[in-house]
């Protein structure tokens, strides 16, 4: 007889089976389900959670649409950028042609060397074109070199020309030049081959699509984007965003009967609507799970007291030959322990079988094993917790219920 | 009979109620979410024009760059849109009864008063063959002539929703209605129509809700209209003017057909393969050839439609109500035996098996059927809430709009679901009861 009297624990679990296999198969489902949704969940929260390297906080866009056949374009953006830049409360404002992390954009591929002809040497990079303003406007870092001046903005062409000139992410230079630690000063080229000068080196910065693995692929020209529609990015100063924003409405809504204002937006709405398939997706297997597991919870308690129940008379006998309180309770959460286990063993080959199955059909990467050692540990607390107060009733059944008929 | 078991079952659950409502509970769960995720999944990868997908096609052809694949985890599948120059060159066959040749652009809608606001609105710059070809209804006029696509005439079919922003909705057909400040005259008023997935155009997700102006493809050229959906290149060209950009390996347009039958369906295909061989022999294309004509399930799955998260959640639904039923089963097993002895006594009494089995089936559909019209319920109020989650804006009209409408069909599986599962959860309580040797119970009173 061991210690633990695990033998007529487990004989005793036998001779009703049905029940707790039952909650055995609930819990390895469980246990599948939760490991596999814990390491979704926390790649989409890192997904959504990564710098931007803007300071998106403070940012505005304004979108604007010249529709009448006398718009003139190039007044018009002229006068609402000395328009914005005058707001108080205002940082810095810039055309741009993009809004960053919106789901829409540019992107061309770049090389290293003229006339390069190998693919796999093309690299590609989420284009925008500010003016002198825009970095500051954007707030991203500089880690060398300087933002644009303002002789160098380019006009805006009918076409989707870049600029001889460029700053770019440090990513996007590492991609471009491996080898170089410092390519401030460096020359690459387009498609057509026409060079392009690196005058700055942005830190970090996101381009156009959040699940595009170049998304810090990112290269800024000097040149006021194609009209007749404008986008102009705005940067406030620390909290006075929404004073910027009813400001802007009020200063160029109906400023030009020729274009509409099409909307001012903070950065957020773009973030937001970017990431919403992969919070959604987040929210809705934390919800599911949580629930999922409440359930299984309530089957093992159910179990439990069901055991209990039906064996008032033998837990009463066990107390009048001298059983104590803590054999009892120890009885109940033994057996329930034994019941949890033999669900996590079918439940840790059915999480691999799960983990697998997602990485081979769905690209997700492959399941990793701490994420496993925990659920388990999670479920045998979740089963402890829910056997709790069952073992605890069956251990105030008094001694003299032995004597009774039920 | 039946209605003493229904009496019986009534009184036998009312006795625990604290564990009816856990079994009827977790029935509604699990109907729930399989409700909302099985109607997202319906209406992500239904063919909202199966009527049509032995006679409907999407045309594309593998003119892209020599060196590399157009879909890297796909290969050998066209890239979906085409050039300019090959969709007109190929929309010139008169093989096919209905042809489109399309894109989604933006301008914006005013009146010559000036009296309503000007209007940001998406655009289908199209041919006339579009409303046939998608069965798209009208609830005033209808769309023009095939000879005001390429003219191009002024013409213009609007939304239901935009006729009544500009004219209260009435009958517009002959007003006069400016995009981009160049006047067009209404012919068409276009009803409701709402198809999802958006399967005409797969470039801006699936739940794209329809334009709402259409204007003739003409005007491309006319307006030096861009597409405001996606245009991809793979050749560095120079382009200095419209002219250049629509001669450009820039795909943009999208292409459909209509071919009634096996044999135009034929002649079509030889069709293109001979246009893609005369453009290899000029020199132009430098990829095997490989026209497709596309039905439209092929076309949903091809463009990856069904993203791999929606599968995801269906397979943690019915996990999810694997674990409810695997509840069910196990309270309802519980139930029955805590109530064995009462069994045991109408056994002795006379009731046989079958009659046992019965009387606790009985009590099993009374359960699910309280679970599963919970769980209807409770699934309805889910998709509500899923809305909300997929809005952003508000004012936003988009196609998520149209998740939270549970359609007929959606009920019915949902229904059937929830019988099936809750009385196959059931079988086996009911079965293990009426096993039960009558004496083991009696005796132990």
């Amino acid at each position: 007889m061991t210690a633990w009297n695990l033998r007529p624990i487990a004989s005793a679990l036998w001779r009703n089976r049905t029940g707790a296999l039952l909650v055995a198969f609930q819990i390895a489902i469980g246990l599948a389900v939760l490991v596999n949704a814990v390491y979704i969940v926390k790649q989409r929260v890192e997904k959504i959670s990564r710098p931007t390297g803007m300071d998106t906080a403070n940012m505005i866009f304004v979108a604007s649409a010249g529709f009448a056949r006398d718009f003139d374009y190039d007044a018009s953006w002229r006068e609402d950028i000395a328009t914005l830049r005058a707001i108080p409360g205002v940082q810095a404002a810039s055309v741009i042609s993009n809004i960053p992390l919106s789901g829409g954009g540019s992107s061309s591929g770049f090389q290293a060397r003229p006339g390069e002809t190998n693919p796999e040497k093309t690299v590609p990079g989420n284009t925008y074109l500010i003016d002198e303003q825009g970095v500051d406007a954007l707030g991203i870092t500089l880690s060398a070199g300087r933002a644009f001046e303002p002789q160098e903005i380019l006009p805006p062409t009918p076409t989707f020309d870049a600029a001889s000139q460029a700053i770019v992410t440090k990513a996007f230079a590492k991609s471009l030049f491996p080898d170089d630690p410092n390519p401030l000063g460096k020359t690459f080229f387009d498609g057509l081959s026409r060079p392009i000068t690196i005058v700055g080196v942005i830190e970090h910065m996101h381009g156009a699509w959040v699940s595009w693995d170049k998304l810090d692929h990112v290269v800024l020209f000097p040149r006021i984007k194609t009209g007749p529609s404008a986008i102009y990015v705005v940067r406030a100063e620390p909290g006075r965003q929404d004073a910027v924003m009813r400001e802007i409405e009020a200063k160029l809504g109906d400023s030009n009967p020729g274009r509409l204002m099409r909307w001012v937006r903070p950065m957020s709405y773009f973030i937001e609507q970017s990431y919403l398939d992969d919070r959604n997706m987040a929210i809705f297997l934390v919800s599911v799970t949580g629930v999922l597991l409440a359930v299984t919870a309530l089957g093992i308690f159910g179990l439990a007291t069901f055991n209990v129940s039906t064996r008032i008379r033998q837990i009463g006998t066990r107390r009048a030959v001298g059983a104590r309180r803590m054999d009892i309770v120890r009885h109940f959460l033994v057996e329930n322990w034994m019941v949890t286990t033999a669900g996590v063993v079918v439940g840790c080959a059915g999480a691999l079988a799960v983990g697998y199955w997602l990485s081979v059909k769905y690209q997700l990467p492959r399941l990793d094993l701490y994420y496993l050692v925990g659920g388990v540990l999670a479920i045998w607390l979740i089963g402890l917790l829910a056997a709790w107060q069952p073992a605890r009733r069956a251990s105030a059944i008094s001694p003299a219920v032995a004597t009774r008929t039920v | 009979m039946f209605g003493y078991y229904l009496k019986l079952a009534s009184r036998n659950l009312r006795r625990n109620p604290g564990l009816t409502a856990l079994m009827i509970g977790a029935v509604a769960l699990g109907i729930a979410v399989c409700v909302m995720t099985l109607t997202m999944y319906r209406a992500l990868s239904g063919n909202p024009i199966w009527w049509k997908n032995d006679v409907l096609y999407a045309v594309t052809m593998d003119f892209w760059d020599p060196t590399e694949e157009y879909f890297d985890s796909k290969p050998g599948v066209p890239p979906w849109q085409l050039t300019y120059r090959d969709a007109l060159a190929v929309f010139a066959s008169d093989i096919p009864k209905r042809k489109v040749i399309m894109h989604k652009a933006v301008g914006t809608l005013s009146l010559e008063d000036r009296q309503a606001r000007p209007e940001r609105v998406t655009t289908r710059v199209t041919t006339t063959d579009f409303f046939g070809a998608f069965d798209v209804p009208f609830q005033y006029g209808g769309t023009w002539a095939p000879s005001a696509d390429t003219g191009p005439e002024p013409v213009m079919v609007i939304s239901r929703a935009m006729n009544e922003k500009y004219f209260g909705g009435r009958n517009s057909v002959g007003e006069r209605i400016r995009w981009n400040d160049n006047e067009f005259r209404i012919v068409g008023v276009r009803d409701h129509w709402m198809p999802l997935p958006s399967f005409y155009d797969v470039n801006n997700g699936s739940l794209e809700e329809p334009e709402d102006v259409y204007i003739p493809f003409g005007w491309n050229a006319a307006l030096e209209i861009y597409s405001a959906g996606n245009t991809q290149g793979w050749k560095a060209e120079e382009i200095n003017s419209y002219r250049d950009f629509l001669n450009s390996e820039n795909i943009w347009i999208q292409m459909w057909v209509e071919l009634p039958d096996e044999n135009a369906r034929r002649r079509f295909q030889d069709f293109l393969d001979n246009y893609a061989q005369e453009q290899k022999q000029a020199g132009r294309y430098g990829r095997p050839l490989n026209n497709r004509l596309t039905p439209v399930d092929q076309w949903l799955v091809d463009n990856d439609v069904v993203g791999n998260d929606d599968r995801v959640l269906v397979g943690l639904a019915f996990a999810f109500l694997a674990v409810c039923l695997l509840n069910t089963v196990g309270l309802l097993l519980a139930k029955f035996l805590n109530g064995a002895a009462m069994t045991g006594v109408r056994r002795a009494l006379g009731a046989s098996r079958r009659q046992v089995f019965m009387q606790h089936l009985v009590e099993v559909g009374v359960v699910s059927s309280i679970g599963a019209a919970l769980g209807l319920a409770l699934g309805g109020l889910m998709l509500m809430g899923l809305r909300a989650l997929y809005t952003v804006d508000p004012t936003d009209q988009g196609g998520t709009q149209a998740l939270a409408q549970v359609d007929m069909t959606s009920v019915a599986t949902a229904l059937a679901l929830a019988f099936v599962a809750t009385i196959a959860a059931g079988l086996y309580p009911a079965w293990r009861i009426g096993r039960i040797p009558p004496a083991t119970y009696l005796k132990a009173q």
